[in-house]
């Protein structure tokens, strides 16, 4: 094959390489996490595409194991809230106290200094503090009394939802969700899977550890690659016309769907399917991003920025139906 | 002694003279309207009451039952009240009628006068004769059959509802016969058997895009594009595979179904890959990858041909041989 576009030939070969480290962690996670390869692998879509994951899914799942294993296996720092209704923004966010001995009031960090946060069942606190994590993910940034620290990169939040307790739960409004790059719905492991979990926990000896792949400055740099995947115009089409679908439907002839949808997908949609799908390529060690990649994350990006009118909610309609409707009308290509 | 027979004497005038009063208070009357009818036949017999306007408390008429000795009572009337001469006058009409012949007596009937609720005095009427006679019967003269029925003279407004809802109903159903004769038809779409074959389609469509030497103008994205529409369209339109809504990989995977397009299915990778690196990787293949883009896409149009032709046989096969059940069946 005679290469006209030899940047392409560099970046894929260069990707091809860089990327060797997603093999690796795989690897290192599955010692440790049996099954759930669906939500690691958007565990490091996010962190490779800087977005955050909104987790939803039944107690239990090994969610916290997984993101504190993946912080192991980048050396990162990692720290869990568990959001409470009683919970103030300080404790996530940090705090001003008086230090008698110097007679000065000092900054006391929040768990929020980390590189990997773990907000389990984000819903659980009241706005105010939901607010503080949101401003922050997007910010990266923390401003206690008069001093402003940024947070330290990677930053990667994990916020879980419990999707069958929704009392005295505050829902989060579609703003603040629309902040999630992706919105993970895991389910239960497989059979197979199950045993090998059964056999992981019941054996006596301690289980493995997992040792540090890379270091964060690593996936910053990765991060920079993922940028530089190339993305043809025909894709960014094919992305703008998934996204005007859950808009207007009628202009690509799902009438049908009109009624159903409140509001489609944000130009913030748009982007995080882009950046999305460009972290899949990488994961897939290509330098260009091809239709396939577009529609394995586009439910993840997609599901939480496509509002159901009544009428869908009582069809028992979900946003996934939707979208499976718009995916099947919307030409590839 | 004397002054005893006095006072006796006055005590005893008080009490007839209050008693007298009190009748001369409340006159009531039963009359009737005739003495004489015949069996069946009804009178009527009127009870009044006549009270002064002041002061003589209220009068009960007598409650009749609805038949009595030689007696039934056929109707009733309510309490008619009148002014006449500083009086009132209360007045109630029973029609009366008897189904034995003979003379009758219409016993005194009996008016209590009631004064703060409670009854102080009682009135009576005269008792009446009334004389019951039978119908004479001329025994000379035969005896006559029973009359027909007689028919009543047809009239126009017994019957006009019936009329009204009959002319309605035509005139609805003429008007549903106008409206439904009279507005547009839809058109009957006829299923057209399509002109040209599909594989002959993406045939002709390959030819043409050979010839408009797309890659040797240097379009290689646009080549490989139309390459790739050529034969989505092709599957879409031969197999139902949506292949144009699918991508590469997704199409790979339907294709598993349809056994000889799946005996295709390393040529169509290899053609899918090719086409999705110069479609979305910049990367420009070799002339003579070009070449063989094209000859792997006439292939697998032409390797799928037969199987078309086949199922179009059969099909025809099966359209003639129904035709032939249908004949022998009639």
């Amino acid at each position: 094959m005679e290469n006209t576009s030899y940047d392409i030939r560099q970046l894929n070969e260069k990707i091809h390489q860089a990327s060797a480290f997603v093999d690796l962690l795989n690897l290192e996670l599955g010692k440790v996490i049996v099954g759930q390869r669906y939500m690691v692998e958007r565990l490091l879509i996010g962190l490779l595409a800087q977005g955050h994951v909104l987790l939803e899914g039944v107690p239990g799942l090994a969610k916290t194991l997984s993101i504190k294993s993946l912080s192991s296996a980048i050396n990162g720092k990692f720290s869990r809230i568990q959001f409470t209704p009683d919970l103030l923004p300080a404790d996530v966010i940090g705090t001003m106290i008086y230090n008698q001995q110097k007679n000065e009031f000092v900054v006391r960090r929040g768990p929020i200094f980390a590189n990997f946060i773990l907000a389990d069942e984000i819903n659980r606190a009241p706005a105010k503090v939901q607010s503080a994590l949101l401003e922050a993910m997007q910010e990266k940034q923390i401003t206690i009394g008069d001093n402003t620290f940024k947070l330290e990169e990677p930053f990667l939040v994990l916020a879980t939802q419990n999707p069958i307790e929704q009392e005295g739960t505050y829902t989060l409004p579609e703003a603040q969700v629309d902040r999630f790059m992706l919105k993970v719905v895991i389910g239960y492991p497989t059979k197979e899977e199950e045993r090998m979990i059964i056999r992981q926990n019941l054996n006596p000896q301690p289980s493995q550890k997992i040792n540090p792949i890379i270091q964060p400055a690593d996936i910053m740099k990765a991060r920079d690659l993922v940028r530089e995947v190339y993305m043809d115009e025909k894709i960014e089409r094919y992305i703008l016309d998934i996204v005007f679908a859950t808009r207007n439907p009628e202009e690509y002839k799902l009438q049908k769907l009109k009624p159903l949808i409140a509001y489609g997908g944000s130009p913030r949609a748009s982007i995080n399917l882009a950046m999305a799908a460009k972290a899949y390529a990488f994961m897939k060690r290509r330098g260009y991003v091809i239709p396939e990649d577009v529609r394995s994350i586009c439910f993840d990006v997609m599901r939480h920025r496509v509002g159901l009118t009544y009428e869908a909610e009582a069809e028992n309609v979900t946003s996934e139906n939707i979208l499976s409707e718009i995916l099947n009308a919307v030409e590839v290509p | 002694m004397g002054k005893q027979i006095i006072v006796k004497t006055l005590i005893l005038f008080a009490i007839l003279g209050y008693g007298l009063g009190s009748q001369a208070q409340v006159q009531v009357s039963a009359r009737t309207d005739t003495n004489r009818i015949r069996i069946g036949e009804q009178v009527k017999l009127i009870l009044s009451a006549t009270l002064p306007d002041k002061g003589a408390g209220n009068v009960v008429f007598p409650q009749l039952p609805d038949s009595f000795t030689h007696w039934e009572v056929v109707s009733r009337t309510g309490f008619d009240t009148s002014a006449a001469n500083g009086n009132k006058v209360l007045q109630q009409t029973l029609v009366l009628t008897s189904f034995d012949s003979g003379s009758w007596n219409l016993p005194a009937l009996k008016f209590d006068v009631l004064s703060n609720g409670a009854v102080t005095d009682s009135a009576f009427t005269d008792s009446l004769l009334i004389d019951v006679g039978t119908v004479e019967v001329d025994t000379t003269k035969a005896f006559k059959p029973i009359k027909a029925v007689r028919s009543v003279p047809w009239s126009f407004w017994d019957y006009w509802l019936y009329f009204a809802i009959g002319i309605s109903v035509i005139l609805i159903g003429i008007g549903l016969f106008v409206y439904f004769r009279s507005r547009p038809k839809k058109e009957v779409l006829k299923p057209t058997a399509p002109a040209v074959p599909p594989y002959e389609v993406a045939l002709l469509a390959l030819r043409q895009l050979k010839e408009e030497k797309l890659w040797q103008q240097g379009d290689v994205k646009q080549y490989y594009t139309r390459i790739t529409d050529i034969l989505r369209a092709y599957f879409e339109q031969q197999f139902n595979i949506p292949a144009l809504e699918q991508t590469s990989e997704e199409l790979l995977q339907h294709i598993k179904p349809v056994t000889i397009l799946n005996q295709q299915r390393d040529r169509l990778r290899d053609l899918l890959t090719i086409a999705d690196l110069a479609k979305f990787a910049k990367l420009t293949p070799t002339p003579e990858e070009h070449e063989r883009a094209l000859s792997q896409a006439f292939e697998i149009v032409e390797w799928t041909k037969p199987a078309v032709e086949k199922a179009k046989e059969s099909e025809k096969a099966n359209d003639a041989d129904a035709g032939k059940t249908e004949g022998a069946g009639n």
